[in-house]
């Protein structure tokens, strides 16, 4: 490894190095506050080496990685996302009945999961990503480990993540059977040279179904709503931003350097997997009383319109993936802001009776959680819309029809539910309550800015996305 | 050499199908430390003795053996002798045994005319794994490493047991203080 390499690592290491810092931080019995803000800091030490050394990108590292400007991007959305759960993690685990400081060496270990995925282009470097998110993400889940809902879900994922990990070391020893390696540059020659034979599909397909469960696609999609409800909601929006982010990018690169999306069956197969998601996350929200759950469904069918850019598999779907993974990521943020802020020490804010008049008594936080709502509707003037706009003409310069005319028609499904919390914001308000005192007021103001500040990032993207657009162009050398 | 791969093959599925249909945890045990060793024999008879140790000394040697004296600890009682008698039953041991006998029987084969056969065979000596694991794969080596800490910290997070600082007549009285003092505090913001 020479010098250049250890320098496109760097982010990496600062990443990884956090954990440890916070052990370091427990054993000398350091606050939870210390903790914070030192976890807070480490992260954007990440973001400033990410900074220091975009000149040595891209730059590979046989044979399991490659750090490029596509893992530059999502790695540094991850790092994002990680920063603002960091930070409503405070007020939420400070309150609650669990030691809070274990919770953030779990954290950083899965955020440091999620970064090895978007930089991994090896069957190893993304099967150990996978492990040391999913098994940081069962502590995380049933991190309040005396409620019988958070046990539940953790209980869940734990059997399906172990499931689907072996799944998905069937699926890369078949491939390896057919191609001799797990390198996807080499397999994609393979494939280049003799096509896909039949073992080969057979592995991709038992590939998909470990990628399926953790993006949560339809037929893999049992577990979402169970976890979404029972994990702490700041584990939650991690669940649907971060680690989302992380394995769909490793998608993303396996099917650009294999191609996935020329050959006919496999492409039948996405295509399937889209359209049922769209159908089936849209109708089973509608319903829907629980927010968490709620959110849960809007993110199955999130990541169906999602699959709508990655099948083109061409530069702009890719474009359009990148793009709406930015803006999914901020205004799921927002969402789950709000829950976190509003959840009490018993219980989480759940139920959507519980939002019932909140302009009335708390009116920036239903603004925010109103611009969330239409973000995820894809209304104009929000993130939503560029984002949705961007993956639909991806979908319709490749003529794929069908898909695209499923992604409309369910958008205005989708529109109900969401409309329908928006709704429930501006009713009158039960009863009057009395004011409780705030507690820790610097960070509970902090999380109160920063939710601003997303907000407002939001309706940014949604009115001038052209400058992230040329960024993300520019990360993806496409220009 | 072949021949020897797919008896140790067939034993490895036989035994893994006889682990998950058991119903006895002790049971299934005994029948996943065949599975182990089966598959040690396979890594030997593909030329891979250094895996194949690795094998049994971790798998089936520590954490098999682990395994079978938690379970058997947790069912420390009255009726544990009675039990344990149960379970020592000729039905019980020989089906592992059996298969376990057939693998000791390869072994033997395998080490006493073990010319190359028909398969091509390339022997992997520690050397070589060492050399492949810290020199090539030094990056996936850390990250296993992290994969452990999360391993244990979220283990023993979740395993921890709760303090007790107070005599235990005193604990209801402390947990009703408890529950008023979190009434007192109750929501952030109403």
């Amino acid at each position: 490894m020479n010098e250049l390499e250890l320098q496109a690592l760097l982010p990496f290491m600062v990443l990884a190095a956090s954990s440890l810092v916070v052990i370091l931080l427990i054993a000398f019995r350091l606050s939870h506050t210390v903790i914070q803000i030192s976890g807070f800091m480490m992260m954007c030490l990440t973001v400033i080496c990410m900074w220091l050394v975009r000149d040595t990108l891209p730059r590979e590292i046989p044979p399991l990685l490659v750090i490029d400007g596509f893992a530059a991007f999502t790695t540094g959305l991850i790092v994002f996302v990680v920063l603002a759960v960091g930070l409503f993690s405070y007020i939420y685990f400070e309150e609650r009945e669990e030691n809070p400081k274990e919770y953030y060496i779990l954290l950083f270990l899965a955020t440091l999961g999620a970064a090895v995925l978007t930089v991994s282009k090896h069957f190893i470097s993304l099967f150990i990503g996978l492990e040391i998110l999913s098994i940081s993400l069962y502590g995380l889940i049933g991190y309040l480990r005396n409620r019988n809902n958070a046990v539940e879900a953790g209980l869940k994922y734990l059997m399906l993540a172990a499931l689907t990990s072996a799944f998905l070391l069937f699926g890369m020893a078949l491939v390896y059977l057919e191609t001799g390696s797990m390198d996807f540059a080499v397999i994609g020659r393979h494939v280049q040279s003799s096509g896909f034979s039949v073992l080969m599909i057979l592995g991709i397909g038992i590939l998909l179904v470990a990628v399926g469960f953790k993006l949560a696609f339809v037929p893999f999609h049992l577990w979402a709503a169970d976890v979404y409800q029972g994990a702490p909601p700041p584990v939650t929006a991690f669940i649907a931003t971060a680690s989302k982010i992380g394995v769909f990018s490793v998608l993303l690169r396996f099917g650009q350097s294999l191609g996935l999306q020329n050959e006919q069956l496999l492409q039948g197969i996405f295509s399937f997997i889209a359209i049922a998601s769209m159908i089936v996350g849209n109708l089973l929200a509608l319903r829907q009383q629980n927010i968490k759950r709620l959110l849960a469904y809007s993110s199955i069918a999130h990541f169906g319109y999602l699959l709508v850019a990655f099948l083109p598999g061409n530069d702009n779907g890719e474009t359009a993936a990148l793009f709406y993974l930015l803006s999914y990521s901020v205004t799921l943020l927002c969402a789950f802001g709000i829950i976190t802020i509003m959840s009490g020490t018993k219980q989480d804010a759940e139920s959507v009776s519980f939002y019932q008049g909140l302009f009335w008594k708390q009116p920036i936080l239903a603004v925010v959680l109103s611009v969330a709502m239409l973000s995820l509707a894809g209304i104009p003037l929000t993130a939503g819309f560029p984002a949705k706009f961007m993956v639909l003409a991806s979908g319709v310069e490749d003529s794929r029809w069908i898909p695209v005319l499923v992604l409309v028609a369910t958008s205005v499904i989708g529109l109900y539910y969401y409309l329908r919390v928006i709704g429930i914001l501006f009713e009158k308000p039960e009863e009057e309550t009395a004011a409780t005192k705030v507690l820790h007021p610097f960070f509970y103001y902090a999380t109160y800015t920063s939710l601003t500040v997303l907000m407002l990032a939001i309706c940014w993207l949604g009115l001038f996305p052209g400058n992230v657009i040329d960024g993300i162009r520019q990360l993806l050398q496409l220009e | 050499m072949e021949v020897l791969f797919c008896i140790s093959s067939l034993v490895a599925i036989l035994s893994t199908v006889m682990v998950i249909t058991r119903l006895n945890p002790v049971h299934a045990l005994l029948y996943l430390v065949v599975s182990f060793m089966s598959v040690a024999m396979i890594f030997l008879s593909l030329g891979a003795p250094f895996m194949a140790v690795l094998e049994v000394i971790v798998y089936a040697g520590a954490i098999i053996v682990l395994f079978i004296f938690v379970t058997m600890m947790l069912n420390l009682g009255k009726e544990t002798a009675e039990q344990e008698r149960n379970w020592l039953k000729p039905r019980v041991w020989v089906g592992p045994s059996l298969l376990a006998a057939v693998l000791l029987a390869e072994m033997i084969i395998l080490l006493t005319k073990g010319q190359p056969g028909s398969m091509q065979v390339t022997v992997v000596d520690p050397k070589k794994v060492a050399l492949s694991l810290y020199g090539e794969y030094i990056i996936a080596l850390e990250l296993v490493g992290f994969l452990m800490i999360a391993g244990i910290v979220g283990a023993a997070h979740i395993g921890k047991h709760r303090k007790k600082t107070f005599h235990r007549f005193l604990e209801d009285e402390a947990e009703t203080e408890q529950q008023l003092k979190a009434d007192y505090h109750d929501v952030h913001t109403g």
